[in-house]
């Protein structure tokens, strides 16, 4: 029952969205979006003893501590968004028929997301995360132009390749499991799955993570995949980014954590680690070197996903400390990176542009924005006293606790070149001279002020964390097996 | 069984040979028609393996593939032929892209080794072949210089991949089937659409054009 107050608004909020005027379709949309997040909320509670939920007898959905975190962050992203969506602000410039494609399309995008995370079967899953590829790629040309067409271009093959090899390793995991034990019905469950997983053939399991890994892996934003991902993001509506930073990669990640757990099943930890590590190092190190170089900020905010996606998947590999930082990190990054696009989306509407040499002064001109977004940012760097801050630590503890002082020696300074590039950049943005031509004051202040909402959630993950949260936390830890 | 096992073979050599076309034919139509025979040779492999293992549930994939892939979809690309013309000078001459193709396939039977020693199926022979084939459908994307040939080479790696599931398991149940093929469709038909809207915007179905993005 709870399910489908989880998956039945947004499915709503989509109708309503293309059936009513533009007007109250926001009104509905906005009430409608809350309810999922209430749902989550329930989830949480459940989850918090311990005790997935499952439905119907035959286990078609099941939601864990995992997916329950994953669901709340898809929960408050969708929210978010529906208030700060086109037609939000009075400055953004959206005709009536791209508002009505934005909220269908959105919506139908949070729904495939949150089918992702409480679907038991693997199968139904890659159906549920090819289909958010499907459904975004409509809406990264919103506004037509040569640059977004030809980035949701990109998007779409190769996000789609990428899925279809994600495809090639669940039909050699579901192979090697139906060579075991017969065509039994559920065979790609998790549960029948992680139960078999000790009696799969080591060689098999190997083959299908690797192609499982760079499957999911691109669509999470893993390196050398990720060059879909800075196009993509900079040339989306800036909402539709949020969802894509905030939540699509990180329910990516989480196809691949859940892989991850049948491979350890099966006794393959120590692969498993290895890859992930590499290719996590990989990602953080060219995220890097990419943030040093960039001109505009949409761009910035793309590359610096990229960075905490590659420090969440380093997390995975690290032990159940490891584990726990990691989950709580991807919470972090989803408030705060979907908070940052949609303020940059505003900054994008009253500069008409998205490049730092022509933003300045910010703090002139939209105090109250440039305030928020600055929160963000810092709180994206990882400085105390928010979320982040907390959880990059205990990644690293993690990283030293397992023995890899190195590669966290080298992760760490990466991290500090990364801080300081972004830092140099927010710098330049909020200060100087405003840009000529741009108007001053913000008509529409009150609109802003939910966004308190997401920087009190970092603060108060950054100040002391929640027993309910870190409760949560941990029973997710539990669902990888520790 | 002997029967079985070699006629699935065969038919995923077929496949496999056909997916060799587009590497030396540079007409949309070329590419289309080897797509569909392609399309045609999977399907009827589906409706044997159904024959042979008795899953009724086969059968259904069999139809469906008939009616997407071997008539929905030539369709749709024939209409889109006419409109856009042909492939240009690809990234790879054809001697290249055969003797890659060729690496490709060396390549997919060593990958394939550890599942031919677990499968115990008679289909089991045509495993490194549909590896193979996945492969190949990788190269022809990635050499491509138009949207409309990279989105055939994407139609032969879903087939690629379908026929490694009914080789090596008879197929994914029916449940996860279905919402395959939902998502097939649904993903041509997006492709489709940019592929208007890139000739809109940019007058030309040359993704060499599409390199304004960058860092």
């Amino acid at each position: 029952m709870i399910f489908l107050w989880l998956l039945s608004p947004p499915l709503a909020a989509a109708l309503a969205g293309l059936a009513l005027p533009v007007r109250p379709a926001r009104l509905v949309n906005v009430v409608l979006a809350l309810v999922p997040a209430g749902a989550a909320v329930v989830l949480w509670q459940r989850a918090l003893a311990g005790v997935p939920t499952v439905w119907p007898a035959g286990a078609f959905l099941r939601a864990d501590a995992l997916s329950t975190i994953l669901a709340l962050c898809i929960a408050f992203v969708g929210a978010l968004v529906a208030w700060f969506g086109p037609g939000a602000g009075r400055e953004d410039g959206y005709q009536p028929a791209q508002i009505r494609r934005f909220t269908a399309l959105s919506n139908v995008f949070t729904f495939t997301m949150l089918g992702a995370v409480v679907v038991n079967n693997v199968g139904v899953m890659w159906v549920a995360i090819e289909a958010t590829t499907i459904v975004s790629a409509l809406l990264i040309p919103l506004v037509m132009s040569k640059a977004s067409v030809e980035a949701s271009w990109k998007y779409i093959v190769i996000c789609s390749v990428g899925i279809a090899l994600a495809f090639v390793g669940t039909v050699l995991a579901y192979f090697d499991f139906v060579n075991l034990a017969g065509p039994l019905g559920g065979a790609l469950n998790w549960t029948v799955l992680l139960a078999a997983a000790p009696r799969l053939h080591a060689d098999v399991i190997r083959l299908a993570f690797v192609f499982l890994l760079i499957g999911y892996g691109t669509k999470a934003g893993l390196s050398p995949m990720h060059t879909w991902l800075p196009d993509a993001h900079a040339e989306a509506p800036a909402p539709l980014s949020a969802m894509m930073s905030g939540t699509l990669l990180a329910v990516a990640l989480y196809a691949i954590a859940r892989w991850k757990m049948v491979v350890d099943a099966a006794g393959q930890e120590a692969f498993a680690n290895g890859l992930l590590l590499t290719i996590g190092l990989l990602t953080v190190a060219i995220a890097t070197f990419s943030l040093v170089l960039q001109r505009s900020f949409k761009r910035m905010l793309a590359y610096s996903s990229i960075e905490h996606t590659g420090l969440t998947c380093l997390g995975l590999a690290l032990g159940p400390l490891g584990i726990f930082a990691a989950l709580l990190h991807l919470v972090n990054h989803s408030v705060a990176k979907s908070t940052a696009f949609v303020l940059a989306g505003r900054v994008q509407h009253r500069y008409h542009t998205t490049e730092f040499t022509r933003v300045t002064g910010l703090l002139a001109t939209m105090p109250q924005t440039a305030a928020a977004f600055a929160a963000g940012l810092v709180a994206l760097l990882g400085l105390p006293p928010f979320g982040l801050f907390v959880s990059e630590l205990a990644l690293f503890r993690a990283g030293f606790a397992t023995g890899h002082p190195w590669a966290t020696g080298v992760v760490l300074t990466l991290v500090v070149i990364a801080f300081v590039s972004i830092l140099g950049h927010l710098a330049g943005m909020l200060y100087g001279p405003p840009s000529e031509g741009v108007s001053h004051g913000e008509p529409d202040r009150w609109m802003l002020l939910p966004v308190l909402i997401p920087v009190a959630i970092l603060l108060v993950l950054g100040l002391s964390l929640p027993s309910s949260l870190s409760g949560l936390l941990a029973r997710g830890v539990e669902v990888f097996g520790r | 069984m002997r029967l079985f096992a070699q006629l699935s073979a065969l038919g995923s050599s077929a496949m496999l040979l056909l997916a060799l076309i587009p590497l030396w034919r540079h007409t949309v139509r070329a590419y289309a028609r080897a797509f569909t025979w392609q399309s045609l040779t999977l399907a009827g492999l589906t409706a044997l393996t159904a024959y042979f293992s008795g899953d009724a549930e086969l059968y259904a994939v069999a139809a469906l593939l008939l009616g997407l892939k071997v008539v929905v979809i030539p369709r749709l690309l024939a209409r889109m032929d006419r409109r856009f013309g042909s492939e240009i000078q690809p990234y790879l001459n054809a001697t290249t892209s055969v003797l890659t193709a060729g690496v490709l396939v060396l390549f997919a039977y060593i990958v394939a080794e550890p599942l031919l020693l677990a499968s115990r199926l008679p289909t089991r022979g045509g495993i490194p072949l549909a590896l193979g084939l996945i492969f190949v459908s990788l190269l022809i994307i990635v050499s491509r210089k138009r949207a409309l040939t990279q989105v055939i080479g994407f139609l032969m790696l879903e087939n690629g991949i379908a026929l490694l599931a009914v080789l090596a398991a008879y197929g994914v149940p029916l449940v996860v089937e279905i919402g395959v093929f939902m998502d097939a469709l649904m993903g041509f038909l997006v492709m489709q659409i940019f592929v208007y809207q890139i000739h809109e915007t940019f007058e030309s179905l040359d993704v060499e054009q599409l390199s304004r993005l960058k860092d």
